[in-house]
């Protein structure tokens, strides 16, 4: 299991290097015009060279990313080009907002999923075909129309919910639940939408198995078949999506980010790439690639212990 | 299932405990107005004074640095850390007297050696608006209360400056400090309260106890949030999580409805730059009659009504019409007439019209295809190369056009003639230079009264309007909506000064 875990995470170090080069090479082959940006429209030739100097950006590709590396390599991921923050600190700050929102909206998922999925499998006849509706018009709906119609009725017109901004965890638990309420909601239609079905397709697949008619035919209770087996074995592709969600929303939540103005980690890559903010980019993108290589290693010892058939040597 | 159902329930009673009203809404009547909470449709970008930006980020520096002089709501000098300033005879030397008693929140003085500070550090500076201060060759101390300037050449943009950025002071021990980008140490009338800010989200300032003119700033505390989409603005707004922000034209109609207060002046024109006036790159501009076809082309009344909604002027010049350069008459001096312009075109040697290459951006979507319409109309065909967004500017800059599609700010008189006509200016692209044109700009920096500074410059811009530089169509309107508070829109500048708001 160690070892497993070891090489997994060995994987994943290989994989942040390959990414952290491709990713400067592109940015890079772009043409900078960060200095541009930080110093904006109005300012002269000679300004801009001098920027671009204070930068670095007059020196070669190699000396440009081998010095990041090598910086990078100690911990050291330099500052915002524009703001002058630490990277470091930018980042800290806004995982946890976007973390919040993504977690708590897969969660729910797939919560509402295997509800969903799996009474549409079992139950069938019109609850079914209610459910797959739901779900089509889930996928169908942008997320961002959704958090646009969420905002206007729930937060502007009723004033139940705020309309922006993220209080965080620490300082109010229950405004924290206020603020991210109306950013999860617009992530989950797409979320549960696509999940539902997964889970009901593996449902009715497990369901017409030899073992469950066997589990039956020994007498046990229909809670039992359901609840302890055929959920273990539905289990490994919904958690498969899950996972895949969860990456896919970490970046794709910045649309709802812009909408709500929540101060997360898709809205600082999107604004660091338009401004071409090379220590950010670099920051978010080495950030994003750990989580995905945790995620996907922790769904994977997920996938093991639940179904022992999944489980790796 | 059902112990799934139950959890979800008590998940969903618990978010609903949280909204007890979305946000609080701010004590009105009573005594001491509390917060001002203002949103900023952009991030800032640093506190160290010489990085410091004019536009959407004063809203961030000026809670904490005050400046020399002011500019009032008319456009007017005020006295504020400077007391009083005078010119010598041949305007090249500054004498400013100044406030005694201040002090910066670190305890240091405010004196003249901190002015000397702040000024060599500005100008020397890798900051965009080290220029403003191109002119000063040297700043002397004279004693603790009066500084002398000394200038290369007459500029009489530099009062102006000295109410903006290059005239922000702050502690000069901060200054060779590396967190003070972070972190800035000013006299000004709040204190960044670093410890609930969230950097690149929200800004919280809470009063100076020891400001030298608390009445002019009747909040305790102010917030300033990040929120870079409009929408999130305008929903902010109708919630009551803020009292005021920019919107755009788009928006204006939901806002009224929503009883919000619009505060509307001009600042941005939108239009062509005819770059190539001697006619290298594109042989065709180099006559002015042609540049002058141009002009003719566009219906400006129409794109004001279709395109900006309404929420704009036409116009045929490059300054707001609040500018000292500014001059009604010249309104007139294009119609919207493509027969004169084919006209003209044939005259210069142009029966048939001319390609025009012209770089194309999603930033100008809205008037793309109306301009490509309307040259084509008088036989113009604009040939376009697409651009990314973020390379248009670094693109148009280079030169490599003859002409192209441009939203540029029109703020304090002198700055716009440097930027757009000077030759050295960014936004004279070919570096055009026109005898004329500098005759009438040594003319005003040298000029004796105002009236006579005025006059130069209206002289100049009706000479650039005649030669066909440029090609605006219209200023849109800036519009600067509000909630339960009042507030001024400040003389060029897209949002107001934090002095302009009162409750």
């Amino acid at each position: 299991m160690l070892v497993f875990i070891a090489r997994r995470l060995g994987g994943g170090l290989v994989l942040m290097l390959g990414i952290s080069f491709i990713a400067f090479a592109l940015v890079f082959a772009g043409g900078s015009h960060a200095a541009h940006s930080i110093l904006g429209q109005d300012a002269d030739a000679a300004a801009i060279a001098a920027k671009e100097a204070e930068l670095g950006l007059d020196q070669p590709f190699i000396v440009q990313y081998g010095t990041w590396l090598l910086n990078a390599l100690r911990g050291d991921f330099g500052h915002s080009w524009f703001n002058s923050e630490q990277v470091v600190d930018l980042i800290g700050t806004r995982l946890p907002v976007t973390l919040s929102i993504v977690t708590v909206s897969v969660l729910l998922t797939a919560l509402v999923s295997v509800l969903l999925g799996m009474t549409a499998a079992i139950r069938g006849g019109w609850l079914d075909r209610a459910i797959q509706f739901v779900s089509v018009a889930g996928v169908a709906l942008p997320n961002f129309w959704v958090a646009i119609v969420l905002v206007v009725i729930f937060a502007v017109t009723l004033g139940w919910l705020p309309a922006t901004g993220y209080v965080p965890f620490g300082d109010s638990p229950s405004r924290w639940v206020a603020s991210i309420t109306l950013p999860v909601v617009a992530l989950l239609f797409a979320g549960i939408a696509s999940t539902a079905q997964q889970i009901r397709g593996a449902t009715i697949d497990v369901l017409s198995r030899d073992f469950v008619r066997t589990l039956r035919a020994r007498g046990l209770s229909e809670r039992s078949v359901i609840g302890a087996h055929v959920l273990r074995a539905a289990a490994g592709p919904a958690l498969t999506v899950l996972s895949l969600q969860f990456i896919g929303t970490i970046g794709g939540a910045v649309v709802i980010e812009k909408v709500f103005a929540l101060p997360g980690l898709g809205l600082l890559g999107v604004n660091a790439t338009i401004k071409g903010d090379m220590p950010v980019i670099m920051g978010v993108l080495i950030v994003t690639a750990v989580i995905v290589v945790l995620v996907n290693l922790v769904i994977d010892i997920v996938n093991g212990w639940i179904n022992p058939k999944a489980r790796l040597a | 299932m059902r112990k799934l159902l139950l959890a979800s329930a008590a998940a969903l009673a618990l978010a609903l405990t949280g909204c007890s009203g979305a946000a609080a809404p701010q004590g009105d009547g009573g005594d001491a107005p509390a917060t001002l909470r203002i949103a900023a449709a952009l991030p800032n970008n640093s506190f160290d004074p010489s990085q410091l930006q004019t536009g959407n980020l004063v809203q961030y520096w000026q809670p904490v640095y005050d400046t020399l002089l002011v500019l009032d709501t008319d456009a007017a000098l005020q006295p504020n850390l400077a007391t009083e300033w005078a010119y010598d005879d041949a305007r090249t030397t500054l004498t400013l007297t100044l406030r005694d008693g201040v002090a910066f929140t670190d305890g240091s003085a405010f004196d003249a050696e901190a002015v000397k500070a702040n000024m060599d550090h500005f100008k020397e500076g890798s900051g965009s608006n080290a220029s403003m201060l191109a002119s000063v060759s040297d700043v002397a101390v004279v004693d603790p209360t009066h500084v002398a300037l000394t200038l290369s050449a007459p500029d009489p943009g530099l009062l102006n400056y000295l109410t903006t950025v290059a005239g922000a002071m702050a502690s000069p021990d901060s200054l060779d400090d590396p967190d003070v980008a972070t972190e800035p140490v000013g006299s000004g009338p709040y204190v960044l309260d670093t410890e609930k800010s969230v950097a690149g989200a929200t800004y919280v300032y809470t009063r100076n106890e020891d400001y030298w003119n608390p009445d002019a700033f009747p909040y305790d505390s102010l917030t300033v949030t990040v929120m870079e989409e409009v929408t999130a603005r305008l929903n902010a707004l109708r919630s009551g999580e803020i009292d005021g922000a920019l919107i755009d034209a788009k928006s204006a109609a939901e806002a009224e409805k929503s009883g919000l207060t619009l505060n509307v002046h001009r600042l941005d024109w939108q239009g062509l730059i005819i770059a190539d006036r001697d006619g290298s790159k594109v042989e065709a501009l180099g006559d002015e009659r042609v540049r002058q076809a141009l002009n003719y082309a566009f219906d400006r009344d129409g794109y004001t009504e279709k395109v900006l909604q309404g929420r704009a002027a036409a116009s045929t010049q490059i300054f707001n019409d609040q500018s000292i350069a500014f001059d009604a008459a010249l309104d007139d001096a294009y119609s919207y007439d493509p027969e004169k312009a084919k006209e003209l075109l044939a005259e210069a040697g142009y029966p048939d019209g001319f390609t025009l290459p012209m770089p194309q951006s999603p930033l100008f979507a809205a008037s793309n295809d109306i301009i490509e319409q309307q040259l084509a109309d008088i036989g113009v065909t604009v040939e376009w190369t697409k651009v990314v967004s973020e390379q248009y500017i670094p693109t148009v800059q280079s030169g490599d056009y003859g002409a192209f599609i441009m939203q540029l700010s029109s703020g304090n008189e002198w700055r716009d003639v440097y930027k757009s006509i000077a030759s050295a200016g960014p936004w004279n692209p070919r570096h055009t230079e026109d005898p004329e044109v500098e005759r009438l700009i040594a003319e005003a920096a040298v000029a004796p009264s105002d009236e006579e500074y005025a006059s130069a410059l209206q002289e100049l811009n009706a000479y650039v309007v005649e030669e066909g530089w440029f090609a605006p169509i219209a200023f849109a309107d800036t519009i600067y909506a509000t909630k339960d508070v009042t507030v001024t829109p400040q003389p060029q500048n897209v949002v107001p000064s934090i002095r302009n708001f009162t409750d």
